[in-house]
């Protein structure tokens, strides 16, 4: 018998109980669609996510205090980076001629410490004063085409300040360039001009750019005068030190620039002298692959309860599989009587059940990337298609066909012709 | 009548066939039997006594408990599965009392399957098909479905589809048990028209009415063949009932 003969044959018998048959395969549709929608809305998030962050940050290096454990594959959330939050547990140790030195090396563009001036209790415009965080950067955090208007202020010179548009968002009044902030110190208030409106800033983990509402000040004299302080071992002196500093390296030499970094703070460096557990340097691919290993373990946790699905519409076709081989009887007879071999038998029975859930894969995955769709769109990321998880569900679903079908094409194979056709 | 010097199509020597049932039911008890190509043979006897064993071992359906069944110079014991099943496509044509067609299948399809599983190709079997439904006399019923024909319209598709590989051999139980009179005398003149093309015909019945429309009986009892009788037509050219 040709393949195609088999297979339409085998369409005849499904179509001839289309109730039944479609029954059968609700139990694949929904584990076929749990598994796309959760994979094609994960590949989304992890696409949008990850596109946005390297974009930003492809040539940047982040050196961060203490050991923040971002190295991917650590535990189940290892690498779930903290976004702003690092302030709270990592210690300053990296003095302001630890930044000086890293300026130096051999791929560095640019350095830009940050650090939070906690004494700072909010920001004040025209009377409404709201929780933002202050900020002590350099101008290097404001690439030209983060602004929305005005310009960075000068390091050196106090103030001028820039906010982002959240921040600028909060108040009631329309804030622009050249408007006046108090910036609630708890000793005694300061005032400044806003120099710039930005969309976001350089350096930080600030994945999921946008939701932080920050206004910034130059480190000098800001950080000098507020911020937290380390000994310097080259220097003999107390100064100001971070917790957190990016470096933004040559576009093209970002590997080799992180190793002469970590180079550094494995011998020279202030912080290694000062710190216990040293600092974490990592580039954004590391934090990139971070949060991708991370949304993989989502994607496969989920996708593992459709698995499950998948295994109930199994025993689906399964058992009406060997409904239909004892229906069926006497037409299997009646097949051997006219030439049918028995692994002829077999392969249609098997045709039938891989029929099934080759259909349980053809409206599956269209339903489940559809309501993958539509979470993208609810969750405003641009939506993916994932391919490979496409051909997974397919394989998944002829591969269900396969197993379930298997025994009892094997009883219909061994069906005695002479019993089938005294069958009534 | 005999003729001689070909090859017989069917060669049975000491068959038996005993089925275990709590205790030894002895179906077939030793028979001898041989058809030769082109023969018109019917095998008669009472309900139990083994006519129905005996075809289905000719048929290549089952295996004898001892003794040797030759088919088409095939001694079927030997073949593997996949040789009888192929022997039971190409080399035998079957038609049951019950008529036994695919119930989703059409006309046309049910002719067409021993050819299927001998992987012709769809148009070819499609006419030839088509050809023999019209031999038959349901030019007109090619697309209907079993259901959607009539006992004698049914068995009639059956007979197609027996000849549909142009077998050596036709083999029909009591093909004649599930329809009127009238229409079983058009379906034993369809027999014999395929037998007049060259088709040995094993016919199985317990009627001498219908046994008498072959060339030769074979009288089966209790698993013995007691006599065989040839049959003497008062015309010996085909079509006529009497
Ligand atoms: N599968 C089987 N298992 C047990 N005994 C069987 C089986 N098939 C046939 N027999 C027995 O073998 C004997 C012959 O049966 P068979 O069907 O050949 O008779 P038959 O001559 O065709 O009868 P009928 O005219 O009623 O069809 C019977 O006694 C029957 O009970
Ligand atoms: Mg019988």
């Amino acid at each position: 018998m040709k393949v195609g003969d088999g297979v339409r044959i085998a369409g005849r018998s499904l179509t001839g109980h289309k109730l039944r048959s479609a029954l059968t395969v609700v139990g694949i549709v929904i584990g076929i669609g749990t598994v796309i929608i959760f994979a094609s809305f994960g590949t989304s998030v992890q696409t949008d996510v990850v596109g946005e962050f390297e974009e930003t940050a492809a040539s940047e290096i982040l050196v961060v205090t203490g050991d923040i454990g971002l190295e991917p594959g650590e535990g189940d959330f290892g690498g779930t980076p903290m976004p702003g939050n690092l302030d709270s547990f990592a210690l300053p140790g990296l003095t302001t001629h630890d930044i000086g030195e890293l300026r130096e090396v051999d791929g560095v563009d640019a350095v830009i410490p940050r650090g939070g001036i906690d004494s700072a209790a909010a920001v004040r415009y025209e009377g409404q004063a709201e929780p933002h965080d202050v900020i002590a950067t350099s101008p290097s955090a404001f690439p030209e085409s983060n602004f929305l208007n005005g310009s960075s202020f000068r390091q050196g010179e106090s103030g001028s300040a820039v906010m982002t548009e959240q921040a600028a968002a909060a108040y009631d009044a329309n804030i622009s360039v050249g408007d006046t902030l108090t910036l609630e110190f708890s000793d005694e208030p300061e005032t400044v001009t806003v120099a710039g409106i930005v969309t976001q800033a350089r350096g930080g983990l600030d994945l999921f750019g946008g939701f932080n509402a920050e206004v910034y000040v130059p480190t000098d004299p800001y950080y000098q005068e507020y911020g937290d302080t380390a000994r310097s071992a080259a220097q003999g002196v107390d100064q100001a030190a971070y917790r957190q500093a990016t470096l933004v390296a040559e576009p093209d030499r970002v590997t080799g620039t992180q190793d002469r970094v970590e180079r550094y703070f494995e011998t020279e460096s202030d912080a290694a002298a000062v710190l216990e557990d040293g600092v974490t340097v990592q580039s954004a691919a590391d934090i990139v692959d971070g949060i991708e290993s991370v949304l993989d373990d989502i994607i496969r946790l989920v996708s593992g309860i459709g698995l499950l699905a998948l295994l109930v519409g199994a025993f689906g076709i399964a058992n009406i599989m060997l409904v239909s081989v004892t229906e069926r009887t006497k037409e299997i007879g009646i097949m051997k009587a006219n030439g049918a071999r028995n692994r002829e038998v077999m392969g249609l029975f098997l045709a039938e059940a891989v029929l099934l859930g080759l259909a349980g894969a053809v409206v599956g995955i269209p339903l489940g990337l559809a309501v993958g769709f539509g979470a993208s769109a609810y969750a405003e990321v641009g939506f993916t298609v994932p391919y490979g998880w496409v051909l997974v569900a397919t394989l998944m679903g002829i591969a269900t066909g396969v197993v379930s079908g298997l025994y009892p094409a094997w009883r219909a194979a061994r069906v005695d012709p002479i019993d089938a056709l005294r069958y009534e | 009548m005999a003729t001689s010097s070909s090859q017989p199509v069917v060669s049975v020597e000491s068959v038996r066939k005993e089925y275990e049932l709590g205790g030894t039911v002895t179906a077939l008890d030793g028979v001898d039997l041989t058809f030769e190509a082109g023969s018109y043979t019917a095998v008669m006897g009472p309900s139990g006594s083994g006519k129905s064993t005996l075809l289905n071992l000719i048929g290549a359906l089952d295996t004898p408990t001892s003794g040797d069944v030759v088919v088409a110079g095939e001694n079927v014991a030997a073949l593997s599965e996949a040789a009888r099943a192929a022997l039971r496509g190409t080399r035998i044509g079957f038609i049951f009392q019950t008529f036994n067609l695919m119930p989703r299948l059409t006309a046309v399809e049910n002719v067409t399957l021993p050819l299927m599983f001998d992987e012709w190709d769809r148009s070819d079997r499609r006419d030839r098909a088509e050809q023999l439904l019209a031999d038959v006399g349901l030019g007109n019923r090619l697309d209907h479905l079993p259901q959607e024909l009539s006992g004698g319209q049914r068995q009639r598709v059956a007979i197609a589809r027996a000849l549909a590989a142009d077998p050596e051999l036709i083999l029909a139980d009591e093909p004649t048990g599930n329809v009127d009179t009238e229409t079983g005398n058009e379906i034993m003149s369809l027999l014999r028209d395929a037998n007049n093309r060259g088709n040995a015909v094993l016919l199985v019945t317990h009627e001498r009415r219908i046994a008498e429309h072959a060339d030769r009986v074979v009288n089966v009892t209790d698993g013995v063949i007691e006599r065989i009788e040839q049959v003497d037509h008062d015309t010996p050219v085909a079509g006529e009932q009497r």
